[in-house]
């Protein structure tokens, strides 16, 4: 491995990240292949979601490149206009005539004439870029409360416009992301722990709520996303006066709500050390884990699966690299707005890694988040290239070039 | 860390951001190594619970031969039409999308124009989950019905699938065949195959226990009853087993852990569904061994035929025939018949309370023995000095002065031949019973059951077919007890009263008296067989001749009594004689028997009914078989004229049978020696 620190000068992109990156990939197209090779393959090849992905890939790299060749300063004079243009996407797509549910609950596509798009994933881009924009200014400034707000009002507009969807998972990353910008930037300490305390006060609140109030009292949010909930905290689906007939359906909904992630922890666990071998697994190949889902969100369980342990520490590692080398760039960054956009690309990559992996092995909620690169599904793979251009960008503008 | 190192001196924020990040995927990790390599084992056995169902495969049944090797008992294929319903699950998906209940809907994109969407839409309508569960179900019954259906037309055959057990089959045993037609004829076959081939229905095949003989010997063979259970040494559960047989009674029961074998296991790979993905054999079945009899078909048919021609396939009878001097039954019946496949047998006739299908009279019907029991008091009489040329008077009976009687005490005992002079070859041929009354009660009682417990009346002979008895027959202790009278002496004399044997034990006893005094014991079984003579198992041997007493009687008192009993049945004046000297009967055998017709009283001592008897052995000169004969009736007649000639036939077969074979030259010598 060539020693980064030694061979600065001669380094225009950061190669230890992209050797991640390209390993990463490379997972993805494996594992999306081995993940849908039963039901797809009768498909023609080019229908096979695999070459999609791969086709994904490409078209994300070019994108990531093109993102490369401005430079993030002047892209960032952009920042309110991409910003409101994704507001403007996230409120079209809440329209019923436009928006597409792609005939699952929620409404987070739009269709265009070659495929779909959906934009809360754009929106997090947006909202890294306007974010870190808007927080380069001096440091001073963060002392005021009126900036402070302003911050809030940030993140807030588009993690309220993404839970409409519903999208619980997309809305929620943005936080921390958010959170994590405004530390880096240099928000003074009260204010910090100020939101800190009114977010953490915020979500044991709505736990609360969603598993102890009255039915007249709860927050207006999906039966499928609150019985996620109840299957994670292991709480009955039924009301306390519920009659026998409304218990045993509550007991079969429940069972059938928690299938997918019973059936995701089984086929991690049942991989074991060494796993069952590429295309082994059983677990996928019998169709335990759900066709529907094992391509994508739950991707991390196919190849947990079929590489064991070592697998998982594989992809864990790839990752890792990802996030350290991000933060040497962010430290490494010429000026604080490239600081904040590396960061945030960070933030917001890691919290995608640590809630889908976390959700196949029950460390948190199922929340139909994707696992950025892995997981089948353009824009998810499209957003994450981008993003990932982004940080090569400030890389490239780092100091002393 | 390096890059670790490199934040620190940049700034505190971005060393937070990465120490968090790190402790999240470092909890990851911990959490990934929790469940993948501490639990991996919990998982890895619910992931085989779900997706692995065992069934147990039936080992195949050995066979039942007779001595020769033909065939008693074996295997036939029953073909069985099956649906793999499996091979459906895509009918079943496209008959539940076309049955999904669908709208028209504008499609009014505003900006959609200028793509290729139609001006409306084709959207199925929503359901409920308990709409979707009945239309999934109503699809599946559909396509499977219709399967059925067209099955039915192209065999001819009415065929109806029913809804609740097609539902039960389809949600616990997806991963077997459904049966919808069982053991189809050739016909049936042949329509089949010419009009599916490669579809979902399939043939499966099923053995079947067959038997190529009809009834023959069917009581010694016992027969088998569906059971799948698991027998001791296999696994305890499975998810599905195949049908499997285990042997009731008779052969098939006795020898049943022989026959059986080892049923086999195999794992069915199922999907979420519960469809069948692939099959893995565990463990193959072991094939069961095949026994062999002692049992000769031939003789064996000609009994049955015998007793068939002379008393009717109703009749309530038994015969055995036994080699002398080893103890091997060649044949062995019971009668009425019963088939060997149980269900083929009417419940009305296996629960006819008069004839009693079921009992195997031969091993398990005791009966009183009447006068064959006589030889047995005429040995002891004889061991005990009483000279066989010495003459008895036979009183004539006042009431029927034509018939002799005894009395013992103030009790009258009516004898069946006329008042006269009688020595035991007199006494013997034409059966007085006022000579054994009078010489067994001069012997004495105590004797007489001493040499029977030699004999072992009163005990199993030892039979491996669950379906024996020992039969009745005093003890000392009792004989000698104060409740003990001379006129229960006396019955025992003539074998009535508190006695009863079986025809085998009888088939035993005659076999001492010809073999010079072995009491063996009876063999059935000549040898287990490995099925697949390949495989390099060896056979089991069962010994023959084995020897359990000897009576300890003379040399001369069994050849006084051998000759008494020849000429049974060879004086004109013989019980037996009429039987063997038929016009047209040319039999090259000098037959030694004795013929017996016990009375059956009801509990108010009311004859209802006669035991005759007809037990021998032949040839005089060498003996080597003994023929027993017994049949129940109602209706009157002498042992003589009721079974004498049935055991006539017998050693006609017996002769024919020998001649095949090589023949032995004291036979015919014997025949020359009979005339001189």
């Amino acid at each position: 491995m060539v020693d980064p620190s030694l061979n600065e000068r001669g380094n225009r992109l950061d190669r230890l990240q992209l050797c991640a990156l390209a390993g990463l990939m490379f997972l993805g197209a494996a594992f999306v292949y081995s993940a849908t090779k039963n039901q797809s393959a009768w498909l023609p090849w080019y229908d096979q979601m695999w070459i999609r992905q791969v086709v994904w890939y490409v078209m994300g790299i070019g994108a990531g490149a093109a993102v490369c060749i401005l430079d993030y300063h002047r892209l960032a004079r952009w920042s309110l206009v991409i910003y409101w243009g994704t507001i403007l996407c996230l409120v079209v797509v809440l329209i019923p005539k436009i928006g597409s549910t792609n005939g699952w609950g929620a409404r987070r596509w739009i269709d265009l004439p070659l495929f779909q798009f959906q934009p809360s994933e754009f929106a997090k881009l947006a909202f890294i870029i306007a974010m870190a924009n808007f927080l380069s200014r001096p440091a001073e400034e963060l002392k005021q409360r009126a900036v402070f707000w302003k911050a809030i009002g940030l993140i807030l507009l588009p993690f309220f416009l993404i839970l409409k969807e519903p999208d619980l998972g997309s809305a929620l990353v943005l936080v921390p992301t958010g959170v994590v910008m405004m530390f880096v930037a240099g928000t003074p300490k009260r204010y910090l722990l100020k939101l800190g305390a009114g977010v953490g006060i915020a979500a044991v609140l709505a736990l609360a709520d969603i598993l102890f109030a009255p039915r007249a009292l709860q927050l207006p949010m999906q039966d499928y996303q609150r019985q996620r909930l109840l299957v994670y905290f292991g709480a009955s689906f039924a009301d306390a006066n519920a009659t026998p007939e409304q218990r045993a359906e509550a007991r079969r909904l429940q069972f059938a709500r928690s299938y997918q992630v019973t059936q995701a922890i089984i086929a991690v666990g049942s991989g074991g050390l060494l796993g069952k071998g590429w295309g082994q697994g059983s677990q996928t190949v019998l169709g335990f884990l759900p066709a529907g889902a094992a391509h994508n969100d739950f991707i991390f369980s196919v190849i947990a699966e079929e590489e064991g342990f070592v697998g998982s520490f594989l992809v864990l590692t790839l990752y890792a690299v990802v996030f350290f080398t991000g933060l040497r760039i962010a430290g490494q960054a010429r000026d604080r707005l490239g600081k904040l956009m590396a960061a945030g690309v960070v933030t917001l990559l890691f919290s995608h890694v640590f809630i889908n992996i976390g959700m196949n092995i029950r460390i948190v909620p199922v929340t139909g988040i994707p696992l950025p690169l892995l997981s089948y599904g353009g824009s998810s793979v499209m957003c994450s290239l981008i993003a990932l251009g982004l940080m090569q960008n400030v890389y490239i503008h780092r100091k002393g070039y | 860390m390096l890059i670790v190192d490199e934040l620190k001196k940049n700034d505190p924020q971005l060393r937070l951001v990465a120490a968090t990040i790190a402790v999240g995927l470092m909890l990851l990790l911990a959490g990934l190594w929790w469940v993948q390599v501490v639990s991996g084992r919990k998982y890895q056995s619910h992931s085989e619970t779900q997706s692995i169902r065992t069934v147990r495969v039936p080992a195949a049944r050995g066979k039942i031969l007779d001595c020769d090797g033909r065939v008693l008992a074996e295997n036939r294929a029953r073909f069985n039409l099956s649906l793999y319903l499996s091979d459906l699950s895509g009918q079943f998906q496209k008959e539940y999308d076309r049955l999904r209940p669908v709208k028209w809907v504008a499609h009014t994109q505003p900006w959609n124009f200028w793509s290729r969407s139609q001006s409306a839409a084709m959207r199925h309508v929503p359901l409920s989950q308990v709409q979707v569960d009945a239309l999934t179900w109503q699809a599946r019954y559909d396509v499977a019905d219709a399967v059925v259906a067209d099955i039915a037309e192209k065999l001819g055959q009415p065929l109806t699938l029913d809804f609740k057990t097609f539902q039960r089959a389809y949600e616990s045993r997806l991963y077997v065949p459904y049966p919808i037609l069982q053991d189809l004829d050739e016909t049936q076959i042949a329509r089949f195959e010419e009009h599916f081939s490669g579809g979902a229905a399939n043939l499966d095949v099923q053995p079947a226990r067959f038997y190529p003989y009809g009834d023959t010997a069917g009581h010694l063979l016992g027969y088998v009853t569906e059971d799948d259970s698991s027998l001791e040494g296999e696994d305890a559960y499975f998810s599905y087993r195949l049908p499997d047989y285990r042997g009731r009674v008779g052969i098939e029961g006795g020898f049943d852990v022989e026959l059986h074998g080892h049923a086999g296991v195999e794992a069915v790979l199922v999907n979420n569904y519960g469809y069948r993905q692939s099959v893995n054999m565990l463990e193959p079945a072991e094939p069961g061994e095949n026994v062999v009899l002692t049992i000769d078909l031939d003789i064996q048919q000609a009994a049955e035929a015998a007793l068939t021609n002379h008393q009717g396939a109703d009749a309530r009878a038994a015969i055995v025939v036994m080699n002398v001097r080893t103890g091997d039954v060649l044949a062995m019946v019971s009668s009425p018949p019963i088939n060997p496949v149980f269900s083929a047998n009417s419940p009305e006739y296996l629960a006819d309370p008069t004839l009693q299908p079921q009992i195997n009279r031969a091993t398990f019907g005791s009966f009183a023995p009447g006068s064959i029991f006589k030889p047995v008091v005429g040995l002891a009489a004889l061991e005990r000095g009483l000279n066989p040329n010495e003459y008895y008077e036979v009183q004539p009976d006042p009431e029927q002065p034509w018939h002799g009687c005894i009395y013992v005490g103030r009790r009258r005992i009516g004898d069946t031949v006329p008042p006269g002079e009688y020595n035991f070859r007199r006494a013997i041929e034409q059966s007085s019973n006022s000579y054994f009354i009078f010489n067994g009660l001069r012997t004495g009682i105590t004797n007489i059951v001493k040499l029977a417990e030699k004999f072992h009346f009163g005990e199993k002979t030892g039979l491996p077919t669950e379906q024996e008895t020992g039969g009745i027959f005093p003890s000392l202790r009792q004989v000698e007890g104060r409740d003990w009278r001379d006129g229960d002496s006396a019955n025992i004399c003539f074998g009535q009263g508190q006695m009863a044997v079986t025809p085998i034990q009888m088939a035993v006893a005659y076999s001492a008296i010809a073999n010079g005094g072995k009491i063996l014991r009876p063999r059935l079984v000549d040898r287990i067989d490995p099925q697949d003579p390949a495989a390099g198992e060896t056979a089991t041997n069962f010994p023959s001749g084995i020897v359990r007493d000897e009576i300890g009687v003379s040399q001369r008192s069994l050849r006084i009594l051998r000759e008494a009993m020849l000429s049974e049945t060879e004086d004109p004046q013989g019980s037996g004689y009429p039987a063997f000297h038929q016009p047209g009967s040319i039999l090259n055998l000098r037959v030694c028997g004795k013929t017996g017709t016990a009375q059956v009283e009801n509990e108010r001592n009311e004859i209802i009914g006669h035991n005759y008897w007809f037990a021998s052995f032949a040839p005089y000169e060498n003996p080597k078989y003994a023929v027993v004969v017994m049949v129940q009736s109602q209706s009157g007649g002498s042992g003589g004229s009721v079974c004498a000639p049935i055991a006539h036939d017998i050693y006609a077969e017996i002769l024919k049978r020998e001649s095949f074979r090589t023949l032995p030259p004291t036979v015919a010598m014997a025949k020359l020696s009979k005339n001189g």
